[in-house]
């Protein structure tokens, strides 16, 4: 057997043998966030859902779990969206194509998009939240016939910290969806909207309440704010779907750093209905 | 009845049989308490040990342990995992254990399992000894249904005549195909006869009599009480003496809480992955980069703990989260009581049922 | 270039200065050609340039005062090791005793001729990167600083409690033979040597955080009948001087009232 092989054999038999993936591409995105093009080392896709989230392994330095920002229906290469804030995630943004890391996954629940097949679906993301909703609003763009109205709806504090700005443009342009973004604290050069997220909902037309779904991914304090919108749209607790952040380590349901109350967020989460949330009073 | 009938000196017999192939591992006397130590022989072991002062989990999940270890070489990486499977036979395991054994397989199993705990696992014995009395005044086993096992062991003895050890007898059941083999292969010890039956319902009744009802509500309805009492204020009164020093999680035989660490070598070429026991009651156990801490109060760790030995785990496994095996109340250096909290809390939410 | 290590002591015992001769031995066959700049004999006129500084012992001395600011110059990264630089140590002591007693106890007759201001931790003169505490400090911390040093890895002092490690190394605890310990406040990465080798905890690593102390206070009189102000007492045998940065907590061993 060839050291690879062998190795192979051990991603079989210990779920913390992380498997190498290969850096493809790139992109600086923000002073803080890059995004990363991956690709199995193997070869072969992923096989994600939109929502689900891969351990990333710097061998030596640590692991780090970060969302999978690229729809799987957009082939075999993976993307991720990394913050720079600790010692694991600036390792991260050393990389350069060619070098390898390790990864493990896809973990967690993710969205389950056929539930949402038929439905008007309203994306509210913040910050770094517009990661994982980018699987999401990908995979829409590539199944659009499958739903209704689609809506983007996007905030941050500054405009510097605005995500995606290529792919915003572009999505602000089609045809297929109706995207708003806005800042926090606008400056001189920002032309588009300012104010918290939840302004954006004032130009939302009408939503049927029973054929609408809603993806709310952010931080905490949005989500209150946010919820309490599509709530007073008769929005019902169980077609709103939110994904929480808690701090990972095993990233398969033992280690239980992740627990929120009785929940495990990297085996039934990190997607949960704001029906099932509010049945856990640390969810928010 | 099943089983036989084995004379003390048959039970050593047995042991050593059991050693024969595996690493004993049972309890040792030092000094006035009892600690699991691998021996080198049975006659080393006391069996009449009442509960050892930690579980024997460490011997299946120990406090550190290399999970893999990877070389690094111009940008790419190779990772093996690291296995132990060396087999071992765990010797007079009590009921309370027992059950924290199976709560650990339970969680271990479930997929994608865990290989480094099941190859150990795989490869473990459990002789069990089941308790006739409470072993110490913090025990609440009987009121959680766990002075008793069941399941989760390949022989389970008990001690029947409770004079002098060396003229003991001892009824001994097999709990799993393996078990079963040994005794055949072992071929000693009697069948039980009317006297051996005799002394075994006499010591049934005993045992019935000699476990003292500890818990002030019945464990059906802890999970409830514990619910009802969420937002008691017990928990920031009682945290208020807390160390957070994870002590209770430690000791405790349903604890599973780990970390992992990445170790380097000197030359950043080689290195490995390490996990290590980690517990829900320490101050930084939820803490995310930039500072964040999900449960950044004393009060939240304390009812974390407890709602998950009380309610959760039993919620997510049907097993018992927590065993009443008093370990986490005889540790705690603030004396705090677990039971105490349960029987706080059963009282306030039985206050609200009025 | 390897990296240029120094090496200094300003007032301390024996403790730390033997554990840091040994480690220089097994530094030098860990690193090679890492080169160590010993200063222990004092320091001279030329010019340094050093990568890491490590400086054990408190500073008690005008003398003291004056070498710890030259070293913050010409420190990149400059590090306490041992309880006395990290906490003052139990050069603190001192405190509680009237200044000519110490003075001639330590210096004998001779001692009007040595002034000597209070013991304070290097962190109370000048900015301090990294402390590696206890007494002595912990050589296999100490290594794994190094390590991290020369790796590019980040040194984080363990944020749990020395009973963690106590715990895992299946001790029997100090309390089950009547014993107060002070591990539920101490901070781990000593391997809990203390009760491991049968006796308490003293605390040498430093006060983990105020909730812990918070705790103390409410335990010890009422579950020990102990008063807070004789555990506080105890604590300070390693150092009045308690302030781990993140959760400031010096003053916390304040008698109470
Ligand atoms: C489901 C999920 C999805 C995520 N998706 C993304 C994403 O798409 N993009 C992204 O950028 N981030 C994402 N994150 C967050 C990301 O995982 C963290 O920012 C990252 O793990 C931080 O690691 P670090 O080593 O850089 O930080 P550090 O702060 O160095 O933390 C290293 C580790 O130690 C812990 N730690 C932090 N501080 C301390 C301390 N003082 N003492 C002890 N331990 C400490 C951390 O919790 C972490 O486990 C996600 C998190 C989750 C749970
Ligand atoms: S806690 Fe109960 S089951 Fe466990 S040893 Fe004590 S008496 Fe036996
Ligand atoms: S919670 Fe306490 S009493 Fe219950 S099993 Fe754990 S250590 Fe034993
Ligand atoms: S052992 Fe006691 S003081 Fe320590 S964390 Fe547990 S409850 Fe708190
Ligand atoms: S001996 Fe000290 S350090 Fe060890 S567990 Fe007991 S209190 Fe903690
Ligand atoms: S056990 Fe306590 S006194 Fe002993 S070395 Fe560790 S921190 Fe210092
Ligand atoms: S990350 Fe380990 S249990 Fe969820």
């Amino acid at each position: 057997m060839t050291v690879i092989e062998s190795m192979e054999a051990g991603v079989r038999t210990s779920p913390y043998v992380s498997t190498p993936a290969r850096v493809l591409d790139v992109e600086k995105l923000t002073d803080l966030e890059t995004l990363f093009v991956l690709e199995m080392g193997h070869g072969r896709a992923l096989d994600h859902r939109p929502g689900q989230f891969v351990q990333a392994w710097m061998p030596g330095i640590g692991e780090s779990p970060i969302s999978i920002c690229s729809s799987p229906t957009r082939g075999r290469a993976f993307e991720l969206c990394v913050r720079r804030v600790g010692e694991v995630t600036s390792h991260f943004h050393r990389f350069r194509p060619g070098d390898e890391l390790g990864v493990r996954g896809p973990y967690g629940n993710g969205f389950n998009m056929r539930s949402l097949e038929g439905h008007s679906v309203v994306v509210v993301a913040g910050g770094l939240g517009l990661a994982p909703a980018r699987s999401v609003i990908q995979y829409i763009i590539d199944r659009r016939d499958h739903f209704d109205q689609f809506h983007v709806l996007y905030g941050t504090k500054t405009p510097a910290d605005v995500l995606f700005r290529h792919d915003l443009s572009l999505w602000r342009h089609s045809a297929l969806m109706n995207v708003m973004v806005t800042v926090d604290r606008p400056d001189e050069q920002w032309r588009g909207r300012s104010g918290v997220v939840t302004k954006l909902f004032a130009d939302l037309p009408p939503l049927d309440p029973d054929r609408t779904s809603a993806v709310v991914i952010g931080p905490p304090v949005m989500f209150k704010f946010v919820v309490i919108e599509l709530m007073a749209r008769s929005l019902p607790a169980d077609r709103i779907f939110c994904s929480l952040e808690r701090r990972m380590k095993c990233g398969v349901g033992k280690c239980g750093h992740c627990q929120i109350n009785s929940e495990y967020v990297c085996t039934d989460g990190p997607v949960f209905t704001y029906e099932r949330m509010r049945s856990l009073p640390e969810a928010i | 009845m099943t089983g036989r009938i084995l004379s003390h000196a048959e039970l050593i017999e047995l042991i050593d049989l059991l050693g024969a192939s595996r690493r004993l591992i049972g309890p040792v006397r030092r000094g006035d308490h009892y600690f699991y130590e691998p021996v080198a022989g049975a006659a080393r072991l006391a069996l009449d040990a009442p509960q050892c002062v930690y579980s024997p989990k460490s011997f299946l999940f120990p406090p550190e342990e290399t999970l893999l270890t990877f070389e690094k070489e111009s940008g790419r990486f190779v990772a093996q995992p690291v296995l132990h499977d060396a087999p071992i036979a765990l010797i007079a395991v009590r009921p309370c254990d027992i059950h924290g054994i199976r709560l650990l397989d339970h969680v271990f199993a479930a997929p994608p399992g865990d290989a480094h705990y099941e190859a150990r696992r795989r490869q473990t014995f459990i002789l069990g000894m089941d308790c006739a009395e409470p072993c110490r005044a913090e025990a609440f086993c009987a009121d959680m249904s766990a002075n008793t096992a069941h399941l989760g062991f390949d022989l389970m003895v008990a001690r029947l005549a409770e004079k002098l050890e060396a003229r003991a007898t001892y009824a001994i059941e097999a709990g799993s195909e393996t078990g079963e083999n040994v005794l055949a292969e072992f071929g000693r010890g009697r069948a039980p006869g009317a006297v051996d039956e005799a002394a075994r319902a006499e010591r049934a009744a005993r045992k019935r009599q000699a476990f003292p009802k500890r818990l002030r509500c019945d464990v059906d309805e802890l999970p409830m009480a514990l619910q009802r009492g969420f937002a008691s204020k017990t928990w920031a009164q009682t945290a208020q003496r807390c160390y957070s020093c994870g002590s209770c999680n430690l000791v405790c035989p349903t604890c599973y809480c780990f970390n992992i660490r990445d170790d380097i070598s000197l030359d950043g070429n080689c290195g490995s992955r390490v996990r290590e026991w980690d517990g829900c009651q320490l101050r930084d156990f939820a803490l995310v980069a930039g500072g964040h801490n999900f449960r950044s109060d004393p009060a939240q760790r304390l009812r974390h703990r407890v709602m998950r030995k009380g309610r959760w785990i039993q919620d997510r496994t049907g097993l018992p989260g927590c065993v009443g095996c008093g370990r986490c109340d005889g540790a705690c250096t603030a004396k705090i009581s677990i039971r105490e909290m349960f029987n706080a809390l059963a009282e306030e939410a039985g206050h609200d049922g009025d | 270039m390897k990296p240029r290590i120094a090496i200094f002591s300003l007032t301390s015992c024996e403790g730390c200065s033997l554990a840091i001769l040994e480690l220089e031995d097994q530094l030098l066959a860990l690193l090679g050609g890492v080169e160590i700049v010993n200063f222990r004999e004092g320091m001279t006129e030329r010019a340094w340039d050093i990568d890491v500084g490590f400086v054990d012992g408190a500073v008690s001395t005008p003398q003291d005062e004056e070498e710890i600011r030259k070293l913050r110059e010409h420190c990149r990264t400059l590090v306490a090791i041992g309880a006395c630089a990290c906490l003052g140590g139990v050069n603190t002591l001192k405190h509680q005793q009237p200044p000519l007693e110490y003075r001639e106890y330590v210096y004998g007759a001779g001692a009007k001729w040595f002034p000597t201001t209070s013991a304070r931790p290097l962190s109370a003169v000048v900015k301090v990167d990294y402390e590696l505490p206890g007494c002595p400090m912990v050589k296999e911390e100490f290594l794994h600083f190094v390590k991290c040093a020369l790796t590019g890895k980040q040194f984080r002092l363990p944020a749990d409690p020395v009973c963690t490690e106590c715990k895992k190394l299946g001790n029997l605890c100090r309390y089950e033979k009547g014993e107060l310990c002070m591990g539920p406040l101490t901070r781990a990465g000593c391997r809990a040597i203390c009760p491991a080798y049968g006796s308490v905890c003293e605390g040498c690593r430093g006060l983990l955080g105020a909730d812990a102390v918070a705790a103390a206070r409410e335990v010890f009189p009422a579950r020990y009948g102990v008063p807070f102000d004789r555990i506080a007492d105890r604590l300070r045998l390693y150092g009045a001087y308690q302030d781990d940065g993140e959760n400031a907590i010096s003053g916390v061993l304040q008698p109470s009232r």
